[in-house]
């Protein structure tokens, strides 16, 4: 059987093809945009000789390497998209690029799809405080009032529905919440947000769902390959889920030690409803990052449920605080090889009440 | 009278076309329409747009529209400006206005046969500190032009940088000067309203900084320098993407005085000659630019009191000088001959630093 996996080079592209690989598939096409791409799978061949890793170097936003890509294969794991750049970025590389692959595998029943979505697609602004996001949660219903990124992967879910209404393919989709690792980004925005060298604190004591790469890249497989997954879509985060305070005190301990202010959830209200107001009298001379509406969607704080997940036989590979540790590491390399890291002037503070203090120092 | 706009062209510059026509008045977006449903489909709802589009004919035959900004890379320039001016409408082209000078001037002669308007986007010389230099000259204080530097700084590392060296098949490819030709645009229009009308002398050098192989697409070159002689005045431009920070300005050497301008910071400066002898004149022309700096920020402050210090404040200015235009019948913002000015030394620094392209 052969398998395909999009955006195979990424962050989570690769670690879903070393986790394909753990599982004893061999036969995997790994769609890559660039020639250079391929190197980054020298050390993946050599862990696993008898791969037969086959390279499809191609852009799914032109149609031709959509069709390419997807010549032959029976499940192909969606992880391609467009992670920043202005709105029609997104968009090209999210939708476009999914409506090219699935124009490419129209009418082949056989084919299964798996595609992972985001936690960005649940519309929770509307939910009261803590209020469980599980499967069930509606979807967006306004994401022009979100951000591109959530716009577009709502966008592409849609789109991918659309289709297996039409074409009767089988159809898995994931859920990620933040995925993180060595080599991912260092804070989600639900912690707060980066002003220079400072960051605003909005999490608090909000649950963070994160999900370890290589625990993601798990699931992806899990579901992907499960049988009685057809159909049915799936939140991915860990068990252990730390507060993002608990992330922001791991993160100044052990890979730099930035400054941050906490701004409590109720003034964050407040001044986004003045924030809302200035940008509409200045006619939008500041960019809208503070409505009401995504204040209420970030930072109300909810609680995440994976037990679906669970049920089909999807287990936590790396436990949290082993890839905190994993992850902190990395990023402080990534600091001192670019020179940005401050200086580890290891004030004495008294750490902040979490919930058990050992768990992720 | 209210302006029925459309977009075609749905790509990341029209969020910034979208968002000044929805602050103006005496116009109302109707329409976008891009080849590609899906982006047409974002950019409509994500600015509320009523009627989208793939079909530009279609666009054209549901909508009375009185301008159609045309917002899709320069290849598609002309044959969307000739149907539009055919369907009786005005246009605003983004720049760069077409391929090469021929292909400009064909646009311009299909618009003027139409009897239609046309302008393109040239916004920084709708910045506050340009239309203050433009009065500046116009007084005098400036006296004869002698010499003008324009610099601009770019980022490869920025999103559409990083979309053009990823991808070999990017429209920026398929330029005859590439990269330069999309963005030098703005640099030497800051220019040629200096330049007399004379035969010019283009010495124009460029070269690739980054290490080979980083990316796919070698055939970008993406540092640049020109000199240009027109007559007694003489011009020097650079195109930069490797100094930091990336900044945007223009320096007028005049024989009475020499003008900075900071298209970043939006400050324009005056050097004068300095009239205080010995040492006093060398201690107090730092006291002198401070407070003149700070009257600058004063002004900025005023502006953004105002609401008047968007990204696009300059796009906004353009656009009103030309909607008047066509409601007023008043003269374009931009004069034709200097759009194909500026076109012309464009196809002259493409030709001298890049191998012809078939186009």
């Amino acid at each position: 059987m052969k398998l395909l996996v999009t955006g195979a080079a990424g962050f989570l592209g690769m670690a879903v093809v070393q986790r394909l690989l753990a599982h004893g598939r061999t036969d995997i096409r790994c769609n890559v945009r660039r020639r250079t791409d391929i190197s980054k799978f020298d050390s993946l061949s050599r862990q696993y000789p008898n791969a037969g890793l086959e390279y499809c170097i191609g852009n799914l936003k032109y149609r031709d390497d959509a069709a390419r890509a997807v010549r032959a294969v029976q499940v192909i794991f969606h992880v391609a998209a467009g992670m920043q750049g202005a709105p029609a970025d997104l968009f090209l590389d999210s939708v476009v690029a999914s409506r090219n692959l699935l124009e490419a595998v129209a009418g082949d029943r056989t084919v299964r799809i798996v595609l992972v979505s985001s936690f960005s697609v649940y519309g929770v602004a509307r939910l009261r405080r803590g209020a469980r996001v599980n499967e069930q949660t509606p979807l967006e219903a306004r994401p022009e009032w979100r951000d591109a990124y959530s716009h577009a992967k709502l966008r592409q879910e849609q789109l991918f529905w659309e289709y297996q209404q039409r074409h009767g393919f089988e159809l898995v989709v994931l859920r990620p919440g933040g995925i993180y690792g060595p080599g991912g980004g260092h804070c989600s925005s639900r912690v707060g947000l980066k002003i220079g060298n400072r960051l605003v604190d909005f999490g608090g004591r909000n649950l963070l769902p994160l999900t370890y790469v290589d625990n993601c890249a798990e699931a992806v497989v899990v579901a992907g390959t499960h049988e009685g997954a057809a159909g049915e879509v799936y939140n991915v985060h860990d068990n252990d889920l730390p507060t993002c305070r608990e992330y922001l005190y791991a993160y100044k301990k052990h890979v730099t030690n930035v400054m941050s202010l906490r701004v409590p959830y109720f003034c964050l209200r407040l001044l986004s409803r003045l924030f809302a107001k200035y940008h509409s009298y200045s006619k939008g001379q500041l960019p809208p990052i503070f409505t009401p509406y995504k204040v209420a969607t970030e930072w109300a704080g909810n609680h995440f449920d994976n037990s679906k997940l669970r049920s089909i036989g999807w287990r936590q590979l790396v436990t949290t605080s082993e890839g905190l540790r994993r992850s902190f590491a990395a990023f402080q390399l990534e600091l001192e090889s670019s020179g940005d890291v401050q200086p580890h002037i290891r004030v004495e503070r008294k750490p902040p009440v979490v919930e058990n203090p050992m768990k992720y120092s | 009278m209210t302006l029925n706009i459309g977009i075609v062209g749905c790509g990341k510059i029209a969020d910034g076309h979208v968002e000044e026509i929805q602050k103006l008045s005496c116009v109302r977006l109707v329409a976008v329409c891009d080849i590609e449903p899906i982006l047409a489909e974002q950019l409509a709802r994500r600015y509320s747009v009523p009627h989208w589009y793939s079909d530009f004919d279609r666009m054209l035959y549901e909508n009375r529209l009185d301008v159609v900004h045309v917002v899709t890379p320069p290849r598609s320039h002309l044959a969307l400006t000739k149907k539009s001016v055919e369907a009786g409408c005005h246009v605003f082209v983004e720049k760069p206005l077409a391929m090469n000078w021929e292909e400009g001037r064909s646009l311009i002669e299909c618009v003027e046969r139409a009897g239609r308007k046309m302008s393109i986007n040239h916004w920084h010389k709708f910045e506050a500190p340009s239309l203050e230099l433009t009065e500046f000259v116009a007084s005098g204080e400036l006296g004869e032009p002698v010499h003008i530097e324009s610099y601009c700084g770019y980022d490869l590392a920025d999103n559409f940088g990083r979309a053009l060296l990823a991808d070999r098949r990017h429209w920026i490819h398929q330029l005859p000067g590439k990269l330069f030709q999309n963005v030098l645009d703005h640099a030497i229009n800051k220019i040629t309203p200096f330049l007399p009308d004379e035969p010019l002398d283009i010495i124009a050098r460029a070269y690739r900084r980054r290490p080979l192989g980083a990316d796919d697409s070698d055939g970008i070159m993406d540092e640049l320098r020109a000199m240009i002689f027109a007559g007694r005045v003489s011009a020097y431009l650079t195109f930069c993407s490797h100094a930091r920070p990336a900044g945007q300005f223009l320096r007028v050497h005049g024989t009475k005085k020499t003008v900075h301008i900071d298209y970043v910071y939006r400050t324009m400066s005056v050097e004068v000659i300095q009239t205080v002898p010995s040492a006093f004149g060398r201690l107090l022309p730092p006291f002198k630019s401070s407070w003149k700096s700070l009257v600058q920020a004063t002004r900025n402050t005023r502006e953004f009191a105002g609401s008047r210090f968007h990204y696009f404040a300059g796009l906004n200015r353009l656009l009103s000088v030309f909607y008047q235009s066509i409601l007023q019948d008043t003269p374009l913002p931009i004069p034709y001959a200097e759009m194909l000015l500026v076109s012309e030394i464009m196809d002259e620094i493409s030709a001298q630093v890049y191998s012809p392209v078939v186009v």
